[in-house]
């Protein structure tokens, strides 16, 4: 055969290693890392790590022993710097590494604001340890912090600087909160939630650049000409696939990333690609879509491996994500979309519900906040695509499990009810 | 400085591996840096994916943080069975009443 040869070395990268071994392969695996640091899990960068809940030893993704134990050949510091095709071989600073099938595992990049100033100290974007190091450190030391762009990462720094009682605005040029990735309902609880523990919004806001003095950072301006002082500042405005090498080979894409099909194969033989760089129509989305998260990246490089392998499942997994707040843990399953029928479980202003989102009376999309057992529930729910009891549903005391209508009861549904 | 004390991780094959263990980190971390396998964590510890189960029959009573409501209904849809000595072993913090410690890891994580 010849080596798998993996680039990117995070949650979609290692997964695919690992699974490729579980899956039977026989020859050399490298994994090339672009980063200097051990493998590590990405959400606590703006959570736990960042708040100093944990250190960098208690986030790393696996034990550095078991890459040599599964004799994987994990390259920290090297990056792939060109691939070649046709010869079938990857370039890094140790020369050329050929391989029999390629892995894109290169992930999303934080895409940044062409300001001026942005480039000033105190302006950070957050993606890497190395970031999230910086921006700790920056932490402690501010007064002020603005958080330029109101999504997950923004939010999540944003309770991370009030919890530790900093003055703290949310840039968000939308007129309301994650509106392109949550029902208002949700989004609506999160503002006030926020609101309550003294972070500030400005929306429909548009920055106009940065203003430093001797090279650092003193105020976000604004396009209405006002000014907010800040020591720092997060530009959490999304993230852009890592293209870099992909864009050379000619490799079909769609969605702003590589595509893929649900085995992971890229349009050329021998190549595939997986986690946030790929585009996909997952069977649970209306569209094809760039899926940012950990789920999507370990599901993506565990059906890989097994298609590498001879097997031929393919991805089926209901798409979920989570993010934490202060103390609220919000989780979504499945992908909403504008137009869905929502049902409320639970009043928000008790701080636990749960919304459904129904198309042709089956659950698509349930974003929970601190219910749990909602979310692991409509996981099932919706991969199985049963019609549900509405009435049922919008009784918050009614285990979700229940709210399937009866004729479409099957046995594993009964016996998954408490 | 974080003292360290010893945990024991039973396989499913019933073999027990013991291993250092740093206070303060979670039990889910400990496997993960001594590199035992059976321990997914998927999720990294935000108490999510419920794969880190573990079963907590040799621990002894009232050692254990308390469980949270929210890990209590993770474990119902834990991939594999839900024993009454079940936990999320991300939630459980290492302190020094934890030494010698047994933690059975289950059949299943996903
Ligand atoms: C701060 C933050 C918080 C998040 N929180 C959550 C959350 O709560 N829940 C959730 O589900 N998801 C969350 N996500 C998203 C999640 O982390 C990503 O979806 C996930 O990391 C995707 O994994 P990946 O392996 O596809 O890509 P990435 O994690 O982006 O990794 C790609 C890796 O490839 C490397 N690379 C790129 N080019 C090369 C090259 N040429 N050679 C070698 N290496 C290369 C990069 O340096 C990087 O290490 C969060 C992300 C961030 C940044
Ligand atoms: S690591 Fe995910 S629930 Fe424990």
């Amino acid at each position: 055969m010849g080596a798998a040869v993996i680039v990117g070395a995070s949650h979609a990268g290692v997964q695919a290693a690992l699974s490729l071994r579980q899956s039977g392969w026989q020859d050399e695996i490298v994994l090339f890392s672009a980063e200097t640091d051990h493998p590590y899990h990405r959400p606590p960068l703006s959570k736990a790590f960042l708040a100093g809940e944990k250190d960098a030893g208690q986030i790393l993704l696996r034990s550095p022993d078991l890459y040599r134990d599964q004799q994987i050949d994990l390259r920290l510091g090297e990056p792939v710097e060109a691939i070649d095709r046709a010869g079938r071989f990857v370039t890094s600073k140790s020369g050329r590494q050929p391989y029999s099938t390629l892995l894109l595992a290169t992930g999303s990049r934080a895409r940044r604001l062409a300001a001026p100033g942005a480039d000033l100290d105190g302006v950070f974007t957050l993606r890497s340890l190395r970031d999230s190091r910086a921006i700790k450190d920056a932490l402690a030391a501010a007064g002020s912090v603005v958080i330029v762009g109101g999504g997950f990462i923004g939010l999540e720094v944003a309770s991370t600087s009030a919890k530790l009682g900093r003055k703290t605005t949310v840039l968000e040029a939308l007129p309301t909160l994650l509106s392109r990735a949550l029902p208002p309902a949700v989004g609506d609880f999160l503002r006030s939630y926020h609101e309550g523990k003294g972070v500030r919004f400005r929306f429909g806001a548009q920055v106009a650049g940065f203003e430093g003095e001797g090279g650092r950072l003193r105020a976000v301006r604004l396009a209405d000409g006002s000014t907010i002082a800040a020591d720092m500042a997060l530009v959490g405005i999304g993230g852009e696939a890592d293209l870099d090498l992909a864009k050379d080979l000619g490799l079909r894409l769609s969605a702003g990333g590589i595509e893929v099909d649900a085995h992971g194969r890229t349009s050329a033989e021998g190549i595939y690609a997986m986690g946030d760089v790929a585009g996909f129509q997952n069977a649970f989305a209306p569209a094809s879509m760039r899926l940012e998260s950990v789920q999507n990246a370990v599901d993506q490089a565990k059906a890989a491996a097994a298609h590498i392998c001879g097997g031929d499942a393919g991805l089926t997994a209901v798409p979920w994500f989570w993010t934490d707040q202060y103390d609220l843990k919000v989780q979504m399953a499945g992908i909403g979309r504008p137009g869905a029928v929502e049902i409320l479980r639970g009043d928000p202003s008790t701080g636990a519900f749960t919304l459904l989102q129904l198309v042709d009376g089956r659950l698509i999309a349930a974003h929970s906040v601190n219910r749990a057992a909602d979310h692991m529930m409509a996981r099932r729910l919706i991969a199985e695509r049963v019609p549900i009891d509405v009435a049922a549903a919008a009784d918050a005391a009614t285990p979700l499990a229940k709210a399937v209508l009866a004729e479409a009861t099957t046995s594993r549904m009964a016996t998954a009810g408490p | 400085m974080s003292e360290s004390v010893t945990i024991i991780f039973e396989k499913r094959d019933g073999e027990r591996i013991e291993v250092a263990a740093r206070t303060g980190a979670s039990v889910m971390e400990t496997a993960v840096v001594n590199n035992v396998a059976g321990i997914e964590a998927e999720c990294g510890g935000s108490c999510i994916c419920a794969t880190c189960h573990v079963y907590c029959d040799h621990v002894a009573d009232g050692v254990l943080d308390e469980m949270s409501p929210i890990e209590d209904d993770m474990l119902d849809l834990a991939a594999a069975e839900r024993r009454p000595s079940s936990r999320l072993s991300c939630q459980i913090r290492v302190g020094p009443a934890l030494d010698r410690a047994v933690f059975v890891i289950p059949e299943a994580q996903f």
